[in-house]
This record gives structure tokens, sequence and C-alpha cells, in this order.
């Protein structure tokens, strides 16, 4: 998953200067990997016992799916590196969600975007806006950037545990 | 007459904004005492349709249409306030004059993300050109922030309220409901759109929109359908409020008011930089790549008139004028405090762009603002430019209107009095009529001693006799930005 960053070249290029950019990209290819399950844990990451259900409502156009990464550091998430998990979720009757299962107990955070066309890629208009709606756990909100870590994450304990996101 | 600015003026009116960021008990729920303030007060809620009184002549024959008109309109709640006067939410008025010589006036917020999330906290939080983020403001993107109140034009059957730095906000004309963002194509949303598209006699909308040193031109038909969205490099970062076009060009005036660190807010990123001049930049419709840049001596603007295109290649264009921009870095802050400092005042000028490459300014020796001309004649030969004027009491904003001939060198011109805010006139055709200014000019004013809007209409051609016609509202409105008329 690539993830561009905001930078402050872009930020203030913008006419009012506030704006989010989150622009969150899995490439076609890998995006159609990740269909309809879960990315296998990767190579280092100890498999645990919880379970994380990840549910998406609000979804307004009926096309495309939800693409979402899951970190579990901060640094990680700020920095957008690695993921523990990343996955695609269909979006069927307003809504989308997955399951993933063998997560070590922990704090979570998630950033996701509809992708309504389906290109695999978050929509930016020519400046670098998002066009294609976003969001990030908790329903977080994020101000002139992406929504921070301490306002994202949530604690995943022994078992299943939900998560819903508004996807705005 | 240039008035110049202190740099105590300056420092006393930063302190004061500064200080009321601070401590938000300063800004006032009203302004202050002088009675301008009426201009910068705040709308509680919309106006239902109701009749204005018509306190002095009557209607022309076969004038029946609507004036639009938007500025901003809120400025303050639960002890915070908006720190600019372009910062206001935008209320978009309806003056509608019948066959039968009536007027009435309804007026209508625009209902954005910003006005819902400052209602819902009661406070003013979203930051703007002049305005600071607040506690608790949350901003997805640009039109989080627009507070749609700069403009107003018609375009495919509705109405777009207009800002600068983000979408066109659509309103049903006779209800004035928002009926939300325009997107002209999926992947140009949240696009910024300036307040000032240029619109040829056929009705074909040209347009930019501004990021720092890229420029999307955007092309709309007359109804209304995009016919095209280019991105085009610019030579500077200017702050662009305004362009201006002849029938085969556009003309983008690159003030040296420079957008060169990031800084909130807005405007506080721009730095005023006369040694660099000003640049005009002028690119051919039909091939965006076909460029030709011009050299000028320093000066601000926030408006230009239309331009046009003469048989040897020269092409010329009207504007107003100011020694720096010191009205929209302080003054224009210091007026929703309650504050008049003073600024240079706007003067309209021809500019000139030969081809040969040398470009000249040729001022008119006239303050004047809100520049309109007859748009059946826009990107082609003019005389006529319609201003407000007379600056520079112990007031801010115009006390006159007026019709400059730039053949004769000569002011056709309505002086309202110290106790009147004078808004933007538009030109309205007179029904067969084709001659320039062959019409009428429509506008409010704001009457201080009435506490009232009013609605005036004039002869173009004979101002100075003053109006044929004023109706007077129950309601007294901010001053507000521009307008448009819409006939029927």
């Amino acid at each position: 998953m690539t993830l561009r960053p905001t930078t402050l070249r872009q930020i203030a290029l913008l006419s009012c200067a506030f704006a989010i950019t989150v622009p969150l990209a899995i490439a076609p290819a890998r995006a159609a990997d990740a269909v309809a399950a879960v990315a296998a844990p990767a190579a280092g990451t100890a498999a645990g016992s919880a379970t994380l259900e990840v549910k998406f409502s609000g979804i307004e156009a009926p096309t495309g799916a939800v693409l979402f990464a899951v970190y579990d550091n901060e640094a990680a998430y700020a920095a957008d590196g690695h993921a523990v998990r990343e996955a695609m979720a269909p979006v069927k009757d307003g809504a989308a969600a997955l399951s993933f299962a063998g997560l070590a107990p922990g704090h979570y955070a998630i950033k996701a975007f509809h992708d309504i066309d389906g290109d695999g890629k978050m929509g930016t208009n020519p400046f670098g806006m998002p066009t294609e709606p976003f969001a990030f756990s908790n329903d977080a909100k994020g101000n002139m950037g992406p929504a921070v870590w301490a306002d994202a994450r949530f604690a995943v304990g022994a078992g299943t545990t939900v998560q819903t996101i508004t996807i705005r | 007459m240039t008035l110049s600015l202190s740099r105590r003026e300056i420092l006393s009116a930063g302190a004061m904004a500064g200080a009321a960021m601070l401590c938000p008990q300063l800004a006032l729920a009203g302004t202050g005492d002088a009675d301008w303030t009426l201009g910068v007060a705040d709308v509680e809620d919309d106006l239902a349709p109701a009749a204005m009184e018509r306190i002095h002549g009557r209607a022309p024959a076969g004038l029946a249409g609507t004036l639009y008109r938007n500025g901003p309109a809120k400025f303050r709640r639960g002890g915070t306030s908006a720190g600019h006067w372009f910062d206001g939410d935008g209320l978009m008025r309806a003056f509608r004059v019948s066959p039968d010589g009536t007027a009435s006036l309804a007026a209508r917020f625009a209902d954005t993300p910003k006005r819902r999330q400052e209602a819902r906290l009661g406070r003013m939080v979203v930051p703007g050109f002049g305005t600071n983020a607040g506690a608790g403001a949350v901003l997805g993107g640009p039109d989080d922030a627009n507070p749609a109140n700069t403009s107003v034009i018609a375009a495919g059957g509705e109405l777009l309220a207009l800002w600068e730095a983000g979408s066109a906000v659509r309103m049903d004309p006779e209800t004035l409901a928002t009926r939300g963002m325009k997107t002209w194509r999926s992947d140009l949303a949240q696009m910024p759109f300036l307040a000032h598209p240029r619109i040829e006699p056929d009705g074909r909308i040209w347009n930019l929109g501004l990021s720092g040193g890229s420029a999307l031109v955007w092309r709309i038909g007359a109804d209304g359908a995009l016919q095209a969205a280019q991105t085009i490099k610019l030579p500077r970062s200017s702050y662009i409020h305004d362009f201006t076009a002849t029938a085969r060009h556009l003309v983008i005036v690159l003030q040296p008011w420079i957008q060169d660190k990031f800084s909130l807010p807005f405007v506080d990123s721009l730095s005023w930089r006369p040694d660099q001049g000003t640049q005009v930049l002028v690119i051919d419709k039909d091939d965006l790549t076909k460029r030709r840049l011009y050299e000028l001596p320093a000066f601000s603007f926030f408006h230009l008139g239309d331009a046009w295109e003469e048989a040897d290649g020269t092409i010329r264009f009207d504007g107003c004028v100011e020694d720096n921009p010191s009205f929209g870095m302080t003054s224009a802050r210091a007026m929703i405090q309650g504050t008049y400092v003073r600024a240079p005042m706007p003067q309209l000028a021809m500019i000139a762009l030969h081809p040969a490459g040398r470009a000249t300014l040729t001022p008119a020796r006239i303050a004047a603002e809100f520049p309109r001309t007859d748009p059946r004649f826009a990107g082609t030969a003019r005389t006529r430019t319609v201003h407000v004027g007379h600056y520079g009491g112990a007031r801010p904003l115009a006390q006159s209107i007026g019709v400059w001939d730039w053949a004769r060198g000569r002011d056709d011109a309505h002086d309202f009095g110290a106790r009147q805010l004078v808004e933007e006139f538009v030109f309205v055709p007179r029904a067969g009529g084709a001659a320039e200014m062959d019409g009428y000019l429509l506008g409010t004013t704001l009457n201080l001693a009435a506490r009232a809007t009013e609605l005036h209409v004039f002869d173009a051609r004979q101002v100075a006799r003053g109006p044929l016609c004023t109706w007077r509202a129950a309601a007294a409105l901010p001053v507000s930005f521009h307008g448009t008329w819409l006939a029927g």
C-alpha cells in the first residue's frame, strides 16, 4: 500500500490552506488480492488471539469498495508506514464489512476511503484534494491532515472487537 | 489623492485583532459605535419575501426581473468573531422588480457546512481569508470552509453563490434554497472557482481556480455544462481575486502580493513585494500554451473591468488599483471590530498592453471600486465603466456611484451623502436598446439614517440626475459584495 504523505507544500498551495490530504492507494492488482478477505499477517507479525470486525456505514455511492489499512503503532500510522492489515471490503447495500482473525490484542487505528470508481486509488482533484469519501477509526476527524493516532486508536482485546466507521 | 497608512495605524489594528482573538470578550456582539458599523452587523435569520416601500420616483416601464446580491452577513457567535470582512456567512438577497413597478426583498443564507458547524458549536471557528481556526473546527476539505459569500451568477437554470477558494454553491433562483456544492465533474470536486468569472456576450463562462502558482482554467457553456477544465502554470503565486478577458484572450494580472510561506490565516501567507512589479499574463483562449507576459510598476487590486483587443493587437482593460494591499491585509480586518483604518484608496486606471511588449497604466484620477460594464460588450471595445466612489471620509466604504467615460475623461456621478453606504451597481439593458449604457443602473445602499436597505434605479446615461426610483426595505442588511441581474 502506498500512502502519499501530506506535504507542507500541498497544504500551503491550498487557497485557504486547511485541507486534508490522505491519499491512500492500493495498486489494483494488490487490491484484487485483498478482496473478500484478509490480507495475511505480514511476515514477522505474530498471530494473535483477537478478532477485529470492521464495519463501514453511511456509504452513499453504491459502487466500488472501501479500501483501508490497519496500523498497530503511532509511528507507522502517522508516516503511512507498515500496516498490519490492508484490505478491500466490497460495498453492498450502503455498507461494507470485513473481519480479521489472528490479531494480537493491543491498540490499533484505521485509515479508510471509499474507492467509488474502483481504480484502487483515492481520487483527488487536480490540486490534490480528496474527491472520494474517507474516514478514520473512531470516526476521528483530521484537521489540516489525517486524524491523529490519539484520536483514531482503539483497543482490541481477546475475543471479538467491533469497530464501526462512518464513511463521510 | 492617496491616503497613507501609518505604521502606527497598522500596528494598532493588528493589536486589536490579535487582542480580540486572545480575549473573545473583546469581540463584541455588535460592533463599535460609529454609524457605518451597521454595514458589518449580523443578520440572524433568513428574510421571507416582503414588499419594499417605494419612496421616490417610479420604476421605468419594461423593467422587470431580479437583482441577486451576495455578501457576508453573519460574523459573530457566542463572543467570538470572524477575523475579516471577507469571512462572514454569505446571505443571498433577491430584490425583485415586478412589471407593475413594485419591488420586494427576500434573503436567505447559503446553507453551507461552515454555517452548520458554527451554528452547532455556537462559535465562529472555521478559518478563512483572514480568520484563524478556532477550537473544535473540523475541516475535511476546502468546501468545509466555504462561506459562499462573494458573488452570484446564473448558470444552467440555477444560481451559483460564489466564493473563490472552493466550489460554487447551487441555490434555487425562486426560493433561494441551497441545493449543495456545484461539482461539474466528479474529479473536479472541491476545486476553487473564483467569484469573478468572465462571461462572453453569448453566455459562455470562463473562470479560474487558483492554488499557488497553478490555475485551473474553467470553460462552461451558456447552458451551464462544463466544456473544458485545464490546469496551467503561472509565473508567480500572486493573490488573484479577479482576472479579465478579451474575445480571444484571458488576461491574468499578477500583483506582487505573493504567497511565499505557509501561514494562517491565508492572508498572512501573502507578502507585499513591490520591488517585483506587477505582471500581466495574456493567454490564447484557443491554446492555453500560447502566452505573453507584460511588466508594469507595482500595484495591488481586487477588481478589473472587461478587456478588449484593438486592430493592431493592443489589449486594453481597466481596473481599480491600490498603492498596496493594506485594505485587504489590515483595514478589512479592523472593520469587523468596528474600527476604521485608512488604506490607500482604490483608483480607476486603464491598462494598455501594446503588441511590441510595452505596457502602460493611465489613471482616471478618481477613486473607484466595484467596476461593472455593459455585459453585451464583454470582450469588445467599450468606453464606460460603472463604479462606486467617494471614499476617504472618516469611515470605510463608498458613498457615490458613477459612470466613467474613458472617451471624454468625465464622470457622471451621484453622491448619496455621508449617511449612505453604497454597494456595487450593475448595468441592466433597456429592452430594445443596443448601444453601450442604453439602460439602467440597479444597485443598493444601506441608509444609515433610516437604518434600512434601499434599492435604486438610475438612467445609466444620466446618473447625475439622481435615482429614477428608490424602494426601501423594512430591514437593514450589511453591505454586500457583488450581484447579477436576471430579467423576467
